[in-house]
Parts: structure tokens; C-alpha cells; sequence
């Protein structure tokens, strides 16, 4: 029964990750720039959605709307107004990227958000048993919004004229601006895209718990080691990375404690930065350089 | 159609082009000639917008100071500060050197991908277009570009850059790197393409190839114009001919 337990945790756990990591990703696959804020963004969406929805009672789904919208401008302003001065410098780009996270994140600290009554409410109550597992349904959506993102993400950067150009402008820069596509418009999108992603997963996410601060600095955390282990540039990886660390963590909370969770990505990044510096299916090195 | 007029590019201290003028009449194949950092490529790149948008990169976040002065008229349009972009939507359109393409994207992906400024229906016919200059695209349209040979490659970035349906087409260093028999494509190409209304501007190391077909040229060494005139003046003049013509 414990091994059935693991096996419908793990992939549960696994379609968390992949969810987490998925913004962090996408930006980096898009323009290169690692965005540190991931985890400040995420939790922005989780507060921004709280506040709307609790203080000035806004239906929830319009709440959940407005964070995605919110987190998704912010993105594109961190841009704007943080990362266009320090393009192509790595060191800044992370050093700035980590700062405004930080700032967020420590802001909502500063505001108060530090109590145990910030919570979500799910998309869908109720559970259903899976082999004899008791699984709640937001557990079982955030796998199918997982597939739709992922399959949604697909198409636009395959089929659309804008997808189509912001894969150019990450393969060869010059190359695109040469046929009229501009690069800040694009890094400014991907970043947009990627805090759009963060926001839809800390939605559906955090339901499942409470809403804290260290759950800022966690996602980072965990998007990052989604990333390295999977390599860049390669769904397939992240995919790949966030089921191996899924059930090696669901392992690990069953048969060690939950308290060793965290070292286990932790300990992923160090091995795969040592071991194999691109990752599983990764093409370049270049996130060991910013991490 | 385009005005040079004492354009300077310095990066640093260093000064790529010196005080050079050139212009390029509708409908003319004109070629610029020099050896390895005559200043050939800053010229195209400069005339396409990217030494700018390079020089506005570097003043932001304070690294190589590049500095660009001079006349660039487009049409009668000052275009010198202008962004790429723009310069696309004019019809200023660059084929870069080493056969620039998408290596991840297909070969019909590209093709789209040079499109990119223009309406769905103009896209679809450019691409027409491209397989009909260039037959054996359309068999190789699925593949990735990174996976083509060099000449195909070429193809394919000449096929992108008419997409973007230009009216000045800059190529620059067309035939590096080409088979004889692939150069030849490559000619007959630029042929065709002037045929069709495309005015052209061509920047080549080795200039023996493309003599029959330029209208004029202009040589260049160390960013400075040493030269210009007509493809049989060039090649009567025996310094010109022995330095780059390699007859």
C-alpha cells in the first residue's frame, strides 16, 4: 500500500515541479535571461489573488484572472526597467533578477503576510480514491493543467507568427532583428510569459497548503533544480527533471522523513552541476555559470 | 534609392568605416569590394541597423563605446538612427554573412520567420517565391536548417531575406564558404532577383564571380573608398584587378 501511496504521490509531485519549473524555463529557453524573481512572482500571484478575493471580495476566478494579468506585467516591467540596462551582463542579470524577488517576497513580510490564514481556496473539492489512495481533485487538475499549458506552450511557440519569432530570436539574435524582429520586444514577452506561467502554477498549487513567504525562496529553489537536472532548452527535460526529482522527494518524505525533501534538490543541483554540468537532455552550460 | 554620405563607424578608438559615401540607384546590382576587415561587413550591418542596435546595447550597460555619424537616406528618408525593424518594414532587408539561419527550425519555419513583418497572405507567396528561385527547398522544407549542407543553408537565408520582400536586398559575402557550382546557384539568383525589381547591394572578398553581374562597385580597404565605378572600369584598372579579382 505504501509503494501504491509513492507511486500516485510521485506523480503528483512530479506534475507540481514540472508546473514550477515551467515559467523559470520557458523564460530561459526564450531570452536567455534566468529569472530569479520566479519565486517572487509566484507568491505576488498567491497574495494578489488572496487579497483579492478576501479583501475587496472579487469572485475568485476573476481574483485568479487579475494575478495572472498582474504577475505577467510585472514581468515585463522587471524587463523594462531592471534587466534592459544589464542585457548580455550574466552576473547582473541574476544579481537584479534575485534583488527584485527578494524585494517582493520581503515586502509581503513587511505588509503583515506572515500568519498562518493565508490560504486558497482550490478550484474543485472533494477527492477521489486512485488504487486505494485518497487523491483530492485540485491535486488531480493541476496534472491536467500541466498537459494543457505544456501542449498550449507547444503550439504557440511552433504555429504562431509571434511563437515562431521569439524561437528565432533565442536561436540566432542578430539573425532576427535582421528580418524585423525586435529583441527587447521579445525578451520583454518572455518574461511576461514565464510570470504568467509562475502565477497560473502558484494558483493551482498553493491551494493545496498555506501561503508563506519561504515558499518564495522554495519554488526558486525547486525551478532551478527542475532545470539544471532536466537541461535547458528541452521540454522533454523538464519534463524528465521534474519526474525524477518528484519521486525521489516522494521517496524520500515516505521511507527517510519529509524533513530531508529539501536536500534532495538541493543535492540534485550540486550532483548535476558536478556530474554533468548540461543536464539530462540540456544542449549548453550556461545555467552553471548563473547559478 | 539609398544615400551613403560620409558614414563613420568607430568602435572605440578603432575606426571601421572612414568617412565613406556610396549610393545605390533602383534597380542596380551594386558590389562592394575589400579584403578580411576592409570594413565590408560594419558597412552592411550599419546600413541594416544593427551596428546600431549593437551600439545602443553597449551604451546601456557601459561596455565598447561605438560611435556612428554621417548621412543615411532611404528613399529620401533619413534612416541613420533608425531601428531594424523599421528598416525592414522599408524594405531595407540583410542577408547576413555564413549563411545565417534558425538551426533548430525547419527550413519552411525560417522561410516564415523572414516574413515575419508582412501579412499572411504576402508570406505564403514569398515562400512560393523562394522554392521557385531555389527548387530544391521545397523537397528539404520540413527539415531542420541546422541540419543542411552550407550551400542549402545559403538557400535558405537568401529565401528568408526574400521573404521580408525587399526592396534593397544587402548580402553580405553571399558566395563564402560555396562550392564553385553552388556559387553559380548563388549568382544566377541574384540575377533573377534583380530581374524581378529587387535592387541590390552585394559585399563579396573575392569579387571575380559576381563581376558579370554588379552594374558598379565600390572598393574598399581598411573602411576607406579606394575606388568606384563601373564593373568594366574596375576590371580595366590592373591594381584593382590583381588586389581583388584575382585576374
Amino acid at each position: 500500500m505504501e509503494l501504491v501511496n509513492v507511486l500516485v504521490f510521485g506523480l503528483v509531485n512530479s506534475a507540481v515541479l514540472a508546473l514550477t519549473a515551467m515559467g523559470f524555463s520557458l523564460t530561459f529557453g526564450l531570452s536567455g535571461v534566468a529569472n530569479f524573481a520566479h519565486g517572487g512572482l509566484y507568491l505576488l500571484a498567491g497574495y494578489t489573488s488572496w487579497i483579492l478575493a478576501n479583501r475587496l471580495n472579487l469572485p475568485f476566478a476573476v481574483s485568479a484572472v487579475l494575478a495572472v494579468i498582474l504577475a505577467a506585467l510585472l514581468g515585463a516591467l522587471i524587463y523594462r526597467l531592471v534587466l534592459m540596462p544589464v542585457r548580455g551582463i550574466v552576473l547582473s542579470e541574476v544579481i537584479a533578477t534575485f534583488a527584485v524577488g527578494v524585494a517582493i517576497l520581503e515586502l509581503f513580510r513587511w505588509m503583515g503576510f506572515v500568519t498562518y490564514e493565508f490560504n486558497l481556496r482550490p478550484f474543485v473539492k472533494g477527492s477521489v480514491e486512485i488504487a486505494g489512495v485518497a487523491v483530492d481533485y485540485q491535486r488531480i487538475l493541476i496534472i491536467g493543467i500541466g498537459l494543457v499549458l505544456a501542449a498550449g506552450l507547444w503550439y504557440f511557440t511552433r504555429r504562431t507568427r509571434i511563437g515562431l519569432a521569439l524561437r528565432g530570436m533565442a536561436q540566432d539574435e542578430y539573425t532576427a532583428l535582421s528580418v524585423g524582429i525586435e529583441s527587447d520586444w521579445a525578451a520583454a514577452l518572455s518574461l511576461a510569459l514565464g510570470a504568467g506561467l509562475a502565477a497560473v502554477a502558484a494558483l493551482s498549487i498553493l491551494p493545496l497548503g498555506i501561503i508563506s513567504i519561504n515558499i518564495g525562496y522554495d519554488v526558486l529553489l525547486i525551478a532551478l533544480a527542475v532545470t539544471v537536472l532536466g537541461g535547458l532548452e528541452s521540454t522533454t527535460g523538464l519534463v524528465a527533471g521534474a519526474f525524477i526529482l518528484g519521486y525521489a522527494m516522494t521517496f524520500t518524505s515516505t521511507y527517510l522523513g519529509p524533513q530531508w525533501m529539501e536536500a534532495v534538490y538541493m543535492a540534485a543541483i550540486v550532483l548535476v552541476l558536478a556530474v554533468k554540468p548540461s543536464g539530462l537532455f540540456g544542449k549548453s552550460k550556461e545555467l552553471e555559470e548563473r547559478v | 534609392m539609398l544615400e551613403v554620405k560620409n558614414l563613420m563607424v568607430f568602435f572605440e578608438n578603432a575606426l571601421a568605416v572612414n568617412d565613406l559615401s556610396l549610393e545605390v540607384k533602383k534597380g542596380e546590382i551594386v558590389g562592394v569590394f575589400g579584403s578580411n576587415s576592409a570594413g565590408k561587413t560594419t558597412l552592411m550591418n550599419t546600413i541594416a541597423g544593427l551596428t546600431q542596435h549593437m551600439m545602443h546595447r553597449e551604451q546601456r550597460k557601459g561596455g565598447q563605446r561605438i560611435t556612428i555619424s554621417g548621412e543615411m537616406l532611404f528613399e529620401g528618408e533619413d534612416i541613420l538612427r533608425a531601428k531594424p525593424s523599421r528598416r525592414v518594414a522599408k524594405g531595407i532587408v540583410l542577408c547576413r554573412e555564413r549563411h545565417p539561419v534558425f538551426k533548430d527550425c525547419s527550413v519552411e519555419e525560417n522561410l516564415r520567420l523572414g516574413g515575419y513583418l508582412r501579412k499572411e497572405s504576402e508570406i505564403r507567396e514569398r515562400i512560393r517565391y523562394a522554392y521557385d528561385l531555389f527548387p530544391p527547398l521545397e523537397r528539404l522544407k520540413g527539415k531542420k536548417a541546422g541540419m543542411l549542407s552550407g550551400g542549402e543553408q545559403e538557400m535558405v537565408a537568401i529565401g528568408m531575406a526574400l521573404a521580408a520582400r525587399p526592396k534593397l536586398l544587402i548580402m553580405d559575402e553571399p558566395l563564402l564558404g560555396l562550392s564553385p557550382a553552388m556559387q553559380s546557384e548563388v549568382v544566377r539568383a541574384v540575377r533573377e532577383i534583380s530581374r524581378d525589381g529587387v535592387t541590390i547591394l552585394l559585399a563579396e572578398q573575392y569579387a571575380r564571380p559576381v563581376m558579370p553581374v554588379i552594374d558598379r562597385g565600390y572598393v574598399i580597404e581598411n573602411g576607406t573608398l579606394i575606388v568606384s565605378g563601373t564593373g568594366k572600369e574596375l576590371l580595366d584598372n590592373p591594381e584593382v584587378r590583381s588586389a581583388y579579382f584575382g585576374v
